[in-house]
């Protein structure tokens, strides 16, 4: 370009509604000031996550029933949540369970979005609506109308395939079946709240891109691919990391739907934890294995957050 | 200024929340106790009117029943205590006891038994096993009842089966009698018996069976499970459900109720309750002593304990055992297993005192069959889920074995623990 081309003026961001004014006090005062916004929402925090949090990382080091009697046991704890079978098993399962959760919701949320962002299409409200109600609903109260859904005995869902001559069996009493089962009732519980966080991401990528694409001459897919994907990556990391968490706390259905059976093949991490605390009031092993999942949990999200990220980066 | 009135708010409140936590020391005024329980039917009222009665007649005790379901007893029990919010009074199956006894959640009884007045001297004596963990009593019976079979008596006239059978042989084909597959799709509309082959009710379906063959799972610190006699068992029972259909297979507990009472089943294995459930749905029902096995006639019994928490003063620990003496009387004994349609705990009750209930009367004939399941075994939670794992898989046909071998080790591991 030409040197005589009008200097770019620097960018400003707008000013602040009720405008701009210059900061008063010391910086200490606003830093009590600041401390006094915060220390209602600080003393919440520390009475109920991080005073929890640091009781429960003792507590994974002693033999603890919560009675008042605990002996120090060093790393015992944590070395029966590496050799115990049955910790081993629900791993497994919790794997299993992410594999089959994860997945399946993310796909199913992105691809309704896809669809429900069309402005073409029709009910579109109504739609978005309906896709979120799920997710209102307590998990709970989800998880009892999906047993009785799909009672052998008195189930609907049986009812309508028994009609069209299938014979679906009792699904939560099936060792092959009854996982798929319960990952399927979070699919249909969880997935309307990350439905609503690609819409939202939707939104928020310029049509302009979509018309220069078109101009460039790239058809629906390549729209998909080139466009909406990569400039959807931010979003599809949030909502991974959170599908993930999801999946690893699995407990609400299975407790309610199999109690971890037929025989341990539901049985989750997190079940494993209710029963150790709350059934063998084994409160020290039951932190150990909470703190294992902690960091399992933080360490994936983690690798997620940089990949996802790099991709951007990438992009960039 | 501020911060000060802040931070003098904050102190002000963690004194508060400490102090809550701090429960009353012994000052010789009255004592309150609370009483957790899951009674919540017609049982939940006699109980309620001993206590009472108990009230009227103690001016220095009050106890306030606090009604939970038995399950939200077991899961808020452990947190209530830790916070010092616990009851002074707690009733839990049986079985979920020696875990709590053992963690040092209850106060020990062994001196409340060695009391004359305490009204123990007579227990039922599996009634009274149940409460002792490593020698030590911690607790008292609230319920003790053999499991027993519920029989529609319009289907066993509809089925020609006159008489209730006495043996496993006879069992199996009176079921088979009862089993009726109309459109012959394989699938009977109706079972002679519904045998479920896990959480069958108080999971005692398949501890009956293994002692009526002789059998048995735990033997004081050891596992015995994996014997010929079980395998015997096993292998009778898998084989009458699987191949001659007498049952379906996959039902739980919860599902025998339903359908035993929806008249689809003409036998289940059930308790007391199930004598409520039959009449609220128009179900003509009697009730006949699980049929004797090749070696004896046994049942696993369904139990209910009373114990006092470790949270009480000495006061109060006193109050709680004037209480379950109270509870544990003669007349009390009586009053409470009318009501409740539980047989006497006590052995000097005699069976006319309360023939005037004929569920009661029924279960009062058969109570001596009944053996207190998996008595002082701590970890009762992982030999439970051996057991169902073990029967879930047999039924389904796979090596018993090999199955049995696993529950053995798995129910060792468990003892160990």
């Amino acid at each position: 370009m030409s040197a005589d081309h009008p200097p770019v003026r620097r960018y400003r961001p707008p000013a602040p509604l009720g405008g701009r004014r210059r900061a008063t006090g010391s910086p200490t005062g606003r830093g009590v000031k600041a401390f006094l916004f915060l220390a209602p929402a600080l003393i919440i925090l520390g009475l109920f996550v991080v005073w929890p949090m640091i009781s429960a990382l003792r507590l994974s080091f002693t033999d603890a029933s919560g009675f008042g009697r605990e002996e120090w046991v060093g790393l015992e704890n944590y070395v029966t949540v590496f050799t115990d079978p049955d910790i081993l098993s629900a791993v497994t399962n919790t794997a299993l369970y992410t594999l089959l959760f994860t997945p399946t919701a993310v796909i199913a949320a992105l691809g309704l979005a896809l669809l429900l962002n069309s402005p073409h299409m029709p009910f579109r409200s109504f739609f978005r609506t309906a896709l979120f109600v799920p997710f209102v609903v307590s998990f709970a109260v989800a998880a009892f109308a999906w047993s009785y859904l799909i009672d052998p005995q008195v189930g609907l869902l049986n009812y309508w395939l028994r009609g069209a001559g299938i014979q679906m069996g009792n699904v939560l009493e099936d060792p092959g079946l009854a996982m798929p089962a319960v990952a399927l009732v979070a699919v249909w519980k969880l997935f309307g709240f990350y439905f609503v966080i690609f819409l939202a991401g939707l939104q928020d990528i310029p049509s302009s891109l979509y018309e220069a694409a078109r101009i460039d001459g790239a058809g629906p897919w390549s729209r998909l691919r080139h466009v909406t994907l990569p400039l959807l990556s931010n979003t599809m990391a949030f909502v991974l990391v959170f599908a993930t968490i999801a999946a690893l706390q699995a407990f609400d259905q299975i407790y309610v739907m199999t109690g971890g059976g037929p025989y341990g093949h539901t049985q989750t991490v997190v079940m494993e934890i209710y029963e150790s605390g709350f059934k063998k009031l084994d409160i020290g092993f039951a932190s150990a294995l909470s703190y294992v999942l902690l960091v399992a949990t933080l360490i994936l999200s983690l690798v997620q957050f940089v990949f996802f990220g790099r991709k951007e980066k990438d992009m960039a | 200024m501020t911060r000060l009135r802040i931070l003098t708010g904050v102190g002000a409140t963690l004194a508060l929340l400490a102090a809550g936590c701090s429960s009353g020391g012994d000052d010789g005024g009255p004592v309150e106790l609370t009483f957790w329980h899951g009674y919540s039917e017609a049982d939940g009222d006699v109980l309620e009117g001993i206590v009472d009665d108990f009230n009227a007649s103690h001016d220095d005790i009050t106890i306030d029943t606090e009604l939970k379901t038995w399950d939200s007893i077991d899961d808020t029990l452990l947190t209530a205590l830790s916070a010092g919010e616990g009851p002074g009074l707690v009733a839990m199956p049986a079985e979920r006891l020696p875990v709590y006894a053992a963690k040092g959640a209850f106060a020990s009884l062994d001196d409340f038994y060695a009391d004359e007045a305490s009204n123990t001297a007579n227990l039922v004596p599996g009634a009274a096993a149940m409460e002792e963990v490593e020698g030590e009593k911690f607790g008292v019976p609230s319920g003790f009842v053999p499991l027993a079979v519920y029989y529609n008596t319009a289907l066993f006239e509809a089925g020609g089966v006159s008489a209730f059978p006495q043996t496993w042989d006879e069992w199996v084909a009176a079921s088979k009698q009862l089993t009726v597959d109309e459109d012959g799709d394989g699938t009977p509309e109706q079972y002679g018996v519904v045998l479920p082959d896990h959480a069958t009710v108080a999971n005692g379906l398949w501890p009956s069976l293994f002692y009526g063959n002789g059998g048995d799972i735990v033997d004081g610190e050891d596992a015995v499970i994996d014997s010929p006699e079980n395998a015997e068992t096993l292998e009778f029972w898998s084989d009458a459900i699987a191949a001659d259909q007498i049952s379906p297979t996959g039902v739980d507990g919860i599902g025998a109720d339903e359908l035993f009472s929806g008249g689809k089943a003409a036998m289940t294995v059930g308790g007391p309750w199930m004598a409520s459930i039959a009449e609220e749905n128009g179900i003509d029902y009697a009730i006949a002593p699980i049929p004797a096995g090749p070696a004896e006639q046994a049942a696993s019994a369904i139990g209910v304990s009373m114990a006092v928490t470790v949270d009480t003063s000495s006061a109060e620990q006193a109050a709680a055992e004037e209480f379950l003496s109270f509870f544990l009387s003669e007349e009390n004994s009586v009053k409470w297993s009318l009501g409740s349609g539980w047989p006497p705990l006590r052995t000097d009750v005699p069976a006319e005192a309360v023939a005037e209930n004929p569920v009661v009367a029924s279960l009062t004939e058969i109570a001596e069959t009944g053996r207190p399941l998996l008595p002082g075994v701590v970890n009762s939670v992982d030999v439970l889920s051996a057991i169902d794992e073990l029967t879930q898989k047999a039924v389904a046909g796979e090596d018993v074995d090999t199955l049995l071998g696993e529950a053995q080790a798995e129910i060792q591991a468990a003892l160990d623990d």
